[in-house]
């Protein structure tokens, strides 16, 4: 479903990607580890149209269609979801408004009926339950003073009530508790379908025991550098990123 | 003969002073307009007018306002049904019957200055320094008194709606008035809307009255919602004493040329006064809110909070000032005004003024002039939500810490559609 070939990008002139390539078909995982400043978080947004960030080579096919000039909106209509590392606070916007805005905005570019409040609430309920997530913050405008997991959990409600096709998330685990990971991961668990496919970013090979991934990517210096199975992310875990950078530094 | 021309006629060509109109006001009305007259029409040399330039207004010439017989389907959109409110209107500054609503209330008298004139009329305007303010005073053609008796509180919304109605061939002139009396321990909201019809300019120059007594809870709500050609001068003249509180909102979406001077005495202790606005402009539109809070008694508080919010080429200009008096300790007084500019031709000019008598006074005052944050819109966007709606959802936010402060819901809901509507015809402009 997303095809991302020789994808080159920078920000202020600064180069920061230098030719990605990397294919998630539906119902796939993919985990992409590497270390900081390594490009990942530009990769994930570049994939949900962040327009601070220039494509100067490459291309990236959503289903079919190259989305590179599509709209932030328009991808998130057509299925992409990113959950943010940072998420956004949005004072003055009540989250479960924001919500709402965004299923009826999804909903309306598919031609289906925009549900009115308290159908939502309904759909709403059952999400927070299995989420776990305190129906208060519902109420409070987006994002604004909530915990750095708290905020991660938002993310995935979101995820869980927009149901995207393909699922980006950024470093969705950072600032989690060891329960909440796991509450987490099973809402992530439950949206794994034969249909949708997921990109997740990670630090940790603890998150990828919950979330079992298809495929593990190092993204260094701009490029994947290493590919392989769930097995490459204890290989990470337990020798870093130097020896692979000599690796590649040895093999040009 | 020639010489009684000259001085009945104002500097404002057309408006003339009738001596025969409202004969028990004679006297301070001849000093009204002698004042008017003395004092001219301000140059951008004044520093009171120094971002607002009255050349358009004094080189027009106008016509004064008659009555209209206007039908209920042409101001349909602007009588609040919704919120079923008491409600008086007036055309051109004359009182429609048959577009008011004023049901008896207990507590309630809801009249017009034909049927008598209160005895608080023009102790609060300043006839003798502010040249509009006596003009509207000498040529008022009618206006609306809405006395809320002791200890009374009025459930539903009360109403005062101005009509501007243009004419073809000159400029109509109307000088709406209002009297708001708010008794020992009363307590509603007002609603002071504006409004006009027809494609020509009109020129408003309201006058407005607010006398909140001891232990009063007021929310006055001013809607400026005339027309893109409208001019509009308004001063609103309030007075607040121990123990009342007052939310004064100042709404202003229309007119091409808007300046409001609202200014509020708080003669008494345990005062607290909120003077808010939200003001949204695009295309040429021009606007400007001058505010003045006069601290003069001890323990008393006051939060303003003014949000522009301008595109096209429109232009802004606040001047807020707070004189804190030399009894006026511990005055608690925080002015905060802030803009957002959604195009580079804008214009916001912003002037505080803190002047303080008082040595044990907390003051403060910030202003802020910029853009949309860029994250917050691409995160809305993220989500599926399209550019246009997640901006006019950013500056709603941006204008909700003053429109949430309304406490009748319905009027909230209906300023906050009037704002998404307003924001989106200003972006097709
Ligand atoms: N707006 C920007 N202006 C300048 N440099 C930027 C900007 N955004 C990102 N960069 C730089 O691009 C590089 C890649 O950043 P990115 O956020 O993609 O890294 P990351 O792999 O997600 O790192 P982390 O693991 O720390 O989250 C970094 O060197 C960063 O400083
Ligand atoms: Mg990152």
């Amino acid at each position: 479903m997303l095809h991302i070939k020789n994808l080159h990008a920078r920000v202020e002139e600064k180069p920061i990607l230098k030719g990605v390539d990397l294919t998630v078909n539906p119902g796939e995982v993919h985990a992409i580890m590497g270390p900081n400043g390594s490009g990942k978080s530009t990769l994930a947004n570049i994939i949900a149209g962040r327009s601070d960030y220039e494509v100067t080579a490459g291309s990236i096919d959503f289903q079919g269609e190259d989305i590179v000039e599509m709209s932030p909106e328009e991808r998130a209509q057509a299925g992409i979801f990113l959950a943010f590392q940072y998420p956004v606070e949005i004072p003055g916007v009540s989250n479960t408004y924001f919500l709402r805005a965004a299923l009826n905005a999804i909903r309306k570019s598919r031609g289906e009926e925009e549900l009115d409040s308290l159908k939502f609430l309904g759909l709403i309920k059952e999400k927070i339950k299995s989420l776990e997530f305190d129906a208060a913050m519902l109420n409070r405008s987006v994002n604004e003073g909530f915990s750095g997991g708290e905020k991660k959990r938002n993310e995935i409600l979101q995820m869980a009530v927009l149901e995207p096709k393909l699922c980006v998330m950024d470093e969705t685990d950072s600032g989690l508790d060891i329960d909440a990971l796991r509450v987490v991961a099973d809402g992530v668990n439950a949206l794994r379908s034969s249909e949708r496919g997921f990109l997740v970013i990670t630090h940790y090979q603890r998150l990828l025991n919950y979330i079992v991934p298809d495929y593990v990517h190092v993204l260094m210096g701009g490029q994947i550098v290493k590919s392989g199975g769930k097995e490459l992310a204890l290989e990470m875990e337990e020798r870093g990123y130097g020896w692979l950078e000599e690796a590649i530094g040895a093999g040009r | 003969m020639m010489d009684t021309i000259a001085q009945i006629q104002s500097d404002l060509a057309g408006i003339t002073f009738d001596p025969s109109a409202w004969p028990s006001l004679r006297e301070s009305r001849e000093r009204a307009f002698q004042s008017h007259k003395t004092l001219g029409i301000p140059t951008l040399k004044d520093e009171e007018w120094k971002y607002t330039n009255l050349r358009e207004i004094r080189e027009d010439s106008y016509k004064i306002g008659q009555y209209v017989a206007l039908q209920r389907d042409e101001v349909s959109s602007y009588l609040l049904e919704d919120l079923d409110p008491i409600r008086l209107v007036f055309v051109n500054g004359h009182f429609h019957l048959e577009l008011s609503s004023s049901p008896s209330v207990p507590g309630l008298t809801f009249s017009t200055l034909a049927n008598g004139v209160p005895s608080e009329l023009g102790l609060l305007q300043k006839i003798e320094e502010n040249t509009f303010a006596a003009l509207n005073h000498a040529t008022f053609a009618d206006g609306a008194v809405v006395r809320i008796a002791k200890n009374t509180k009025i459930e539903r919304p009360i109403m005062v709606l101005n009509m501007a109605v243009a004419d073809v061939d000159r400029t109509v002139y109307c000088a709406p008035r209002t009297m708001i009396i708010a008794e020992t321990g009363a307590e509603a909201t007002i609603i002071e809307s504006y409004a006009s019809v027809g494609s020509r300019t009109t020129f408003t120059n309201a006058a407005t009255e607010i006398f909140a007594g001891p232990n009063t809870r007021l929310e006055v709500v001013k809607i400026q919602g005339e027309g893109l050609q409208a001019r509009h001068i308004a001063n609103v003249e309030i007075k607040q004493q121990a123990d009342s509180y007052l939310d004064h909102f100042n709404i202003a979406f229309g007119g091409a040329f808007t300046r409001n001077d609202i200014n509020a005495f708080l003669d008494g202790s345990n005062i607290s006064s909120r003077i808010d606005g939200v003001v949204v402009v695009g295309a040429e539109q021009h606007c400007d809110n001058h505010t003045r809070l006069d601290h003069a008694f001890p323990n008393c508080n006051s939060f303003e909070v003014y949000k522009h919010v301008l595109s096209g080429r429109s232009t802004t200009v606040f001047n807020g000032k707070i004189y804190v008096h030399q009894d006026a300790q511990k005055t608690d007084a925080k002015q905060t005004n802030q803009a957002i500019l959604l195009s580079p031709e804008a214009t916001m000019n912003s002037k505080p003024q803190l002047e303080i008598f008082a040595d044990d006074v907390k003051c403060t005052h910030g202003a802020t002039v910029g853009q949309l944050d860029s994250m917050p819109q691409f995160y809305l966007q993220s989500r599926g939500i399209p550019k246009d709606e997640a901006e006019s959802l950013l500056i709603y936010a941006f204008a909700a810490e003053v429109l949430e402060k309304i406490s009748h819901p319905g009027l909230r809901d209906l300023l906050e559609a009037k704002l998404f509507a307003k924001l989106a015809a200003d972006r097709e402009a």
